[in-house]
């Protein structure tokens, strides 16, 4: 996208243009996006104040209460709710740091290694991504369950007995972890792939002539230049995984589910979806508020990507 | 590059890369060793080389009604979210656009709400307005948490173009639209294709809200692909086609990436 | 519509030309087409492993047989299965708007369909085999006069468990859930108001009580479970594909099952037994229910009587090991003599028996659910 059609664009003429032009064309999108996404969130919001409910017979009356129900401090005991959230938060805060612990050096050697083959091998991590998501967790199901491909290929090699699966591999925090990780590195590596890629070689040059070693260089340089694609990346990931559910429910066991799936789990099972939707009003609150905080880091990434 | 990195660290890189490699495509390919095993339950040791499977999958109608479905939802969506995607793209990169930062923020907001709120958001309004559940709304569904991902694809592509080659083709008589279909269109084609192709991923590999808003009876691909990990007879054609899946939909990112490429440096010069 | 729809339903109620014949059958609403003008695409709600014989997951001879009189009649490709794990999620289901022709299930939500208006009655005289079927059953299934749950398949839930790992003086009751020295070797059902009857039992709320607990009883059962939930390996959400191999390979050595799983266990000589515990056992019956807008009237009851005939009555019992509402059935017609006995499946009546909880209506059913999800969101 580098590559401009024309080199130097010709001074602009004045001319008087259409009035409005084609800011029009805007309106069918966002109707849209108001009528599929935005009414049914407001009605998640009634919903959460008991002024809508889908409860037979269960009279409507505007109620705080299942808010301050869920919101710490409850009086003495956790809410239950909130306590999954908090491990919830856990496992998607770790999987992220990890994801880009693991997909820097990754984009390192595509930045500076790789030189030529750079983009091919981009794509080379980056087409598992996109194939379904769905099917890499069940992938993932069968190389971590009981009598799956890891334990049956321990027990033929006889490092545990037959029959003696590793209590932890399937049904776990790690198992959830593993898998989530698994499906986000790739991405994590694009936002700092393209910071490090666009890196003047002539600044790291200019340290390393004034003195500074490779690990210096990279601390004081590399390392600061590419944080905003960091954050970046770890935003990629922190944010899906804040809503995900579907992993847990395949490869997670009684203490590895997450908040998203007391969610799936309240308008599946139980008529209360009044609750329900207290809970998923505040992953979008959640999620809302790590955009105002983190949105900054993207909003420069994407006009670093774009020109 | 020495200034980055040395001899040694290109090795520890390199090997690392290697590793990393492996990790990602090592579940790929056990996934598509399984759809060959002669077992119900994929485990080792290999019980041997059988293609039933396929046969099986490729002969049950559920399964590849579920595929055909999704295959159908995926192209529609990709066309409707990259025909919005243009409509947006456009007014935002026109001059005048009131509200522009309001209109921005709603249109990329699908990207960060999560797929479960707004999946049981529909089925809220859906039982609200007493009609039923249905692939209508898992396609306008679809369609709203494809739309950012077009209209990020798309806006780019707008912004490189210079504003006088279209202008030009106004001063030559053509009025809006025909600038647009003879000189715009045909310069973001690769944007476009690029845009088809996400919305499709995005809408073929859908799981939260198919799960909510699809009807009895018409299961989307990876709807049916979760009930039928919990069938075992259903299984190993489960994996079967999921091998196939897998396999295509890598072919399908190369070439895309690789034709859109070459379409870029075409246009390019 | 709803009240232009009531208003026509009196009408021609007065008039009597929907034709019925009184007695049992339902007050008239609609007038209906006939069979040969339906759709007849039965959208069904069901457990797996009940798909109708002739559809593509019961194919193979030696299945279950039910249901093989209507596929041979009109085809198995009209007939689409929505599969439930639990029945909240059946209820859930049907609430939430998803509109089914025919659906199965259990007596303890009866009311709820009923009051809900979700469902509509039978006309019992378009089922033959409806007079064959056990009378305090068929009772069972009647609400405000009308037979609204036609009942099918009933059988108990216990403790399933491996007896070459589980030490016999542990397996006494429904306590053997708690037992720490198994942790990570039981899994309990996705069934979450059922937990709650076990925990019930355990604490010694059994009988009536069970589905009538106070708000203390509800808070003490919560806190058991929330006990034993870490326990648990996994929940398991499908017999055939959680439950069956996980007992079978060793995963899993404690479950809650039903009768049918300890049978197959027999079948294949593994060592497995299924618990008499000292509370008693659950038990339950299932049925029939009508989609109130169902656009495919007769063919839902043909469809019913070609799982309540005799055939395939006995075809579940001597296949499942389930108990059958088929009063018909000969001691001489049951494959299985001695499991037979044991379960004493041919007599429905141990149902309301001492020993045995009947899982019944629950008029907190939404404080338990909510309760159930306190549970398994307060693990780990």
């Amino acid at each position: 996208m580098t590559d401009r059609p024309i080199a130097e664009a010709p001074p602009r003429r004045l001319r008087l243009r259409p009035r409005g032009g084609r800011a029009f064309l805007i309106a069918p999108p966002v109707l849209v996006v108001l009528a599929v996404m935005v009414a049914p969130i407001v009605l998640i919001a009634l919903y959460s104040v008991d002024v809508k409910t889908n409860l037979p017979f269960t009279p409507t009356k505007f109620t705080w209460s299942m808010w301050k129900d869920f919101l710490p401090p409850s009086g003495k005991f956790p809410n239950p709710f909130w306590h999954r959230f908090e491990i919830s938060m856990v496992i998607t805060v770790v999987v992220s740091l990890i994801a880009v612990a693991a997909a820097y050096p990754l984009a390192y050697f595509l930045a500076f290694v790789s030189r030529r083959s750079r983009y091919t091998l981009l794509l080379l991590i980056l087409a598992p991504f996109f194939t379904s998501y769905l099917l890499r967790v069940i992938a993932w199901k069968i190389m971590l369950s009981n009598h799956g491909v890891i334990n049956t290929a321990l027990w033929d090699i006889h490092l545990r007995s037959h029959g003696d699966g590793l209590p932890w591999l399937i049904y776990s925090k790690f198992s959830v972890g593993l898998v989530l990780f698994y499906s986000w590195v790739p991405f994590v590596a694009v936002p700092i792939f393209v910071l490090l890629d666009r890196l003047d070689p002539n600044l790291l040059e200019a340290a390393q002539d004034l003195g500074a070693g490779r690990v210096t260089t990279f601390l004081r340089v590399t390392l600061p230049l590419s944080l905003p694609g960091v954050i970046a990346g770890f935003v990629f990931v922190l944010i899906p995984t804040t809503g995900e559910f579907i992993t847990p429910l395949l490869v997670g066991g009684p203490g590895s589910q997450m908040f998203g799936n007391s969610i799936q789990s309240f308008f599946q099972d139980t008529p209360n979806w009044n609750y329900g939707a207290v809970l998923a009003l505040w992953l979008v609150g959640v999620v809302f508020v790590m955009l105002l905080v983190f949105g900054r880091f993207l909003a420069t990434d994407l006009r670093e990507a774009n020109s | 590059m020495s200034a980055a990195v040395g001899r040694l660290g290109k090795v520890i890189l390199g090997g690392y890369f290697g590793l990393m490699v492996v990790f990602l495509y090592v579940p790929l390919v056990v996934l598509v060793i399984f759809a060959f095993n002669n077992a119900y339950i994929p485990a080792l040791p290999y019980s041997g080389f059988t293609t039933k499977w396929f046969h099986a999958a490729f002969s049950n109608t559920d399964l590849t009604g579920a595929l055909k479905r999704s295959a159908w939802l995926a192209l529609l969506n990709g066309a409707a979210a990259s025909l919005l995607g243009v409509a947006a793209a456009l007014a935002m990169t026109g001059r005048r656009l009131f509200l522009r930062s309001v209109w921005t923020t709603l249109l990329l907001l699908p990207l960060v709400v999560p797929y479960i709120v707004l999946a049981i958001g529909m089925v809220i309004v859906i039982h609200q307005l007493g009609y039923q559940a249905s692939l209508t709304a898992v396609l306008a569904g679809h369609i709203v948490i494809s739309l950012p991902y077009s209209i990020l694809v798309i806006v780019p592509r707008l912004r490189t173009l210079d504003e006088s080659i279209v202008e030009a083709a106004r001063d030559l008589g053509a009025d809006n639209v025909r600038a647009f279909l003879l000189v715009t269109l045909p310069l973001i084609v690769p944007a476009l294709i690029s845009s088809a192709l996400i919305c499709f991923t995005i809408s073929f590999d859908e799981f939260a809200i198919a799960s909510f808003l699809a009807p009895p009876g018409s299961p989307t691909y990876p709807v049916f692909l979760y009930s039928g990990t919990r069938t075992p007879a259903l299984e190993p054609q489960v994996i079967a086609l999921g091998a196939i899946v897998v396999v295509f939909s890598i072919v399908l990112v190369v070439a895309g990436d690789v034709s859109r490429r070459v379409l870029e440096r075409r246009l390019a010069t | 519509m709803g009240a232009a729809g009531l208003g026509g339903a009196v009408l021609l109620g007065a008039c009597g030309s929907s034709g019925s014949s009184g007695g049992n059958s339902p007050s008239p609403t609609t007038k209906r087409p006939p069979i040969g003008k339906e759709p007849g695409k039965l959208s069904i709600l069901e457990w797996d492993g009940y798909q109708a014989f002739g559809t593509p997951t019961n194919k193979k001879a030696g299945g279950l047989i039910a249901g093989e009189d209507y596929t041979k009649k009109y085809g198995a490709d009209g007939l689409t299965y929505s599969l439930i794990v639990n029945d909240s999620e059946a209820l859930n289901k049907v609430r939430s708007g998803q509109q089914f022709d025919v659906i199965h299930p259990c007596i303890e939500n009866l009311q709820d369909y009923v009051h809900d208006g979700l469902v509509q009655p039978w006309n019992t005289d378009l089922i033959p085999s409806f007079k064959n079927l056990n009378p305090a059953l068929v009772k069972g299934g009647q609400l405000d006069g009308q037979q609204y749950f036609i009942p099918w398949d009933w059988g108990y839930g216990s403790v399933i468990y491996r007896t070459d790992k589980v030490d016999p003086a542990d397996a006494t009751g429904w306590e053997l859930f708690w037992n720490p020295k198994y942790k990570g070797r039981i899994s309990m059902w996705n069934g979450n108001t059922t937990n709650f009857e076990i925990a019930a039992l355990k604490l010694g709320y059994g009988g009536k009580a069970m589905d009538h607990l106070s708000d203390d009883q509800l808070n003490n059962a919560k806190n058991a479970l929330i006990e034993q939930y870490p326990l648990n390996k996994f929940l398991w959400s499908s017999e055939y594909s959680d439950l069956q191999p996980a007992l079978q390979n060793g995963d899993v050595w404690v479950a809650y099952s039903w009768q049918d799983q300890w049978v197959y266990a027999k079948e294949k000589h593994l060592p497995m037994a299924y618990m008499n515990p000292s509370q008693g056992r659950l038990g339950w019956y299932c049925g029939f229910m009508l989609g109130k807008d169902t656009k495919n009237y007769y063919h839902a009851h043909e469809y019913v009587e070609s799982f309540v005939n005799h055939k395939s009555c006995l075809s579940l019992t001597n296949l499942f090991a389930y108990g059958s509402a088929d009063a018909t059935i000969e001691p001489s017609e049951i494959t299985n003599k001695a499991v037979a006995k044991s379960l004493d499946i041919g007599n429905p009546n141990v149902l309301s028996s001492a020993d045995v909880h009947l899982q019944s209506w629950e008029p907190n059913e939404a404080a338990v659910q909510q309760a159930w999800e306190e549970v398994t969101a307060s693990a780990g």
